[in-house]
């Protein structure tokens, strides 16, 4: 079984680092990972990102199977990536210091799957 | 001259004028005895926002909030009635704080020092051995604390003495707007908190004026800023007693990231399926005395409160709000991009709120000074003032 939905497969080196559950998490994840990390992950989703929205909207919420609950995840992640690399920029390093002290407390995708009709 | 406010005018308000010019004594936003009055004068006569209908649904849905400034814990449940109540969470036997965590679901609170039980209306069920106490049941039920909502919003009062109802202390103006923006309707939200060091009226002044966007917040902030309006100034401001209002300036040519693009094109097509009215209360801020901010944007629909601690410290919690649960990628997508792009603008300020505290309590200034934009910021400290003294005069200090 492969890690993602096949049209998806090119972005499979990334799972591992970016496939994080929970909104804090990912916000931490951001604010953890080198540059050189996000800008490869930002050049691998962005081009796909549009793409991946869709395919994930035409699929059945609450249906989705493992590899595409990872692809949602990742793209989750890329939402606060693509802060970094498109906005923050050569700032990020000094702005993660700065969002540290605002923790994420509550998020409608911490209820993974539970609350999907 | 260093004039520079492009081909923006800025508007003129004869309240502006009638608040005054000359600066303002910098005392209140460090000194403890002014932190003192404000604690009775100010937060213990307010109705305060301690949350949001969206946290209790359903019969048995409880949270438990601190009020650390009036040293109180607050429970909020909705009882099988439908109807919200306030306790403080405190066992009317001997002062056992009643419940631990901040919420949950229950059909009756049990005090775990002598098993004193109370329903969700706060009335005292059972008690071991009553029979021989000194006292009647019907007088031993849990204190209740006035609680309402308005918008969607829950707030709490904890005035000792005649307390003037929710909606006409926010005024039917602005209930009526609040009640017509997406977050009256909200059934989810996201949620990010901080605390600062820094008195609560210099951590809410940062969010009342414009002025500091384009140096604090020249990437993340540049939706309110442009050529036209380089300061940021406001399309309008709204005097409402004690509260304030103003309708922020939108760039009409904002640089759109390729993410923006993308998260914004579906962000607002979630939010014309959810029916959000586009109109003037989709720019405005509402500025809720002593510390509720309520901006209902189509896309980012926010409330911030700053609670006080102490005179130099406070605690901020920021939420965003949903209507309905996630039901597709992309909603999922551009909510947790939204909450992303607010956090990093509000994790700015915080820095530069602390690093005014510390400039404050050294005590080098006797006096700080508001320009016309920060005229909210001086409608805040008249507001203030005006407590104080009343509450002085009415103790006879």
């Amino acid at each position: 079984m492969s890690l993602l939905p096949e049209q998806f497969t090119a972005l499979s080196p990334f799972v591992e680092r970016w496939a994080v559950n929970g909104s804090a998490a990912r916000a931490n994840l951001r604010g953890s990972s080198s540059a050189t990390e996000r800008e490869a992950y930002y050049n691998a989703m962005m081009p796909l990102a549009a793409q991946a929205l869709d395919y994930l909207d035409s699929r059945n919420w609450g249906q989705y199977e493992a590899a595409e609950d990872r692809l949602m995840a990742m793209l989750l992640s890329f939402a606060h990536v693509s802060i970094a690399v498109e906005i923050q920029k050569e700032d990020e390093a000094n702005h993660a210091i700065a969002r540290a002290f605002m923790p994420i407390t509550h998020a409608p995708a911490d209820e993974v799957f539970d609350e999907r009709p | 001259m260093n004039i520079e406010t492009g081909i923006f005018t800025p508007p003129f308000d004869p309240v502006v004028q009638a608040l005054g010019t000359d600066p303002v004594p910098a005392g209140p936003y460090y000194r403890e005895d002014w932190f003192e009055l404000e604690r009775e004068a100010v937060f213990r006569r307010s109705w305060l926002n301690i949350g949001h209908i969206a946290e209790l649904p359903n019969a048995g849905d409880y949270i438990v909030r601190e009020l650390e400034i009036l040293g109180a814990s607050i429970i909020i449940a909705r009882g099988r009635d439908g109807t919200l109540r306030a306790f403080h969470n405190v066992c009317p036997h001997r002062g056992t704080q009643l419940v631990d965590g901040q919420g949950g679901q229950a059909s009756r609170f049990s005090c775990r020092y002598h098993m004193w039980t109370f329903g969700l209306d706060g009335a005292l069920i059972s008690a071991p051995d009553f029979e021989r106490f000194y006292a009647d049941k019907a007088d031993c039920g849990l204190k209740m604390v006035p609680v309402g909502d308005v918008g969607g919003l829950i707030y709490v009062n904890l005035d000792r003495g005649p307390i003037t109802p929710l909606r006409a202390w926010i005024g039917e103006e602005l209930c009526t707007q609040m009640d017509s923006t997406v977050v009256a309707r909200a059934t989810h939200y996201s949620e990010y908190v901080y605390e600062i060091g820094a008195n609560w009226k210099l951590t809410y002044d940062n969010f009342q004026e414009n002025y500091h966007l384009r140096f604090i917040h020249p990437k993340s902030g540049l939706a309110g800023l442009g050529k036209d309006n380089p300061f940021g100034y406001p399309v309008r401001y709204g005097f409402h007693g004690i509260h304030r209002t103003q309708t922020i300036w939108s760039n009409p040519e904002p640089q759109i990231t390729p993410t923006q693009a993308l998260t914004f094109g579906r962000a607002m097509q979630m939010a014309i399926e959810d029916g959000v009215d586009f109109g003037d209360n989709t720019k405005q801020y509402f500025a809720l005395f002593p510390s509720l901010f309520l901006f209902a944007s189509a896309i980012q629909p926010f409330s911030h409160m700053v609670y006080p601690i102490s005179a130099t410290r406070s605690r901020g919690v920021i939420r965003l709000y949903w209507v309905g649960a996630d039901d597709s990628a992309s909603k999922r997508f551009a909510r947790e991009y939204m909450m992303a792009t607010t956090r990093d603008i509000h994790s700015e300020d915080r820095i530069v709120i602390e690093a005014g505290q510390r400039g404050l309590s050294s005590g080098a200034l006797s006096h700080i000074h508001f320009q016309e934009q920060e005229v909210l910021c001086r409608h805040l400290m008249h507001a203030v003032a005006a407590k104080v003294s009343a509450y002085q005069a009415e103790a006879g200090q």
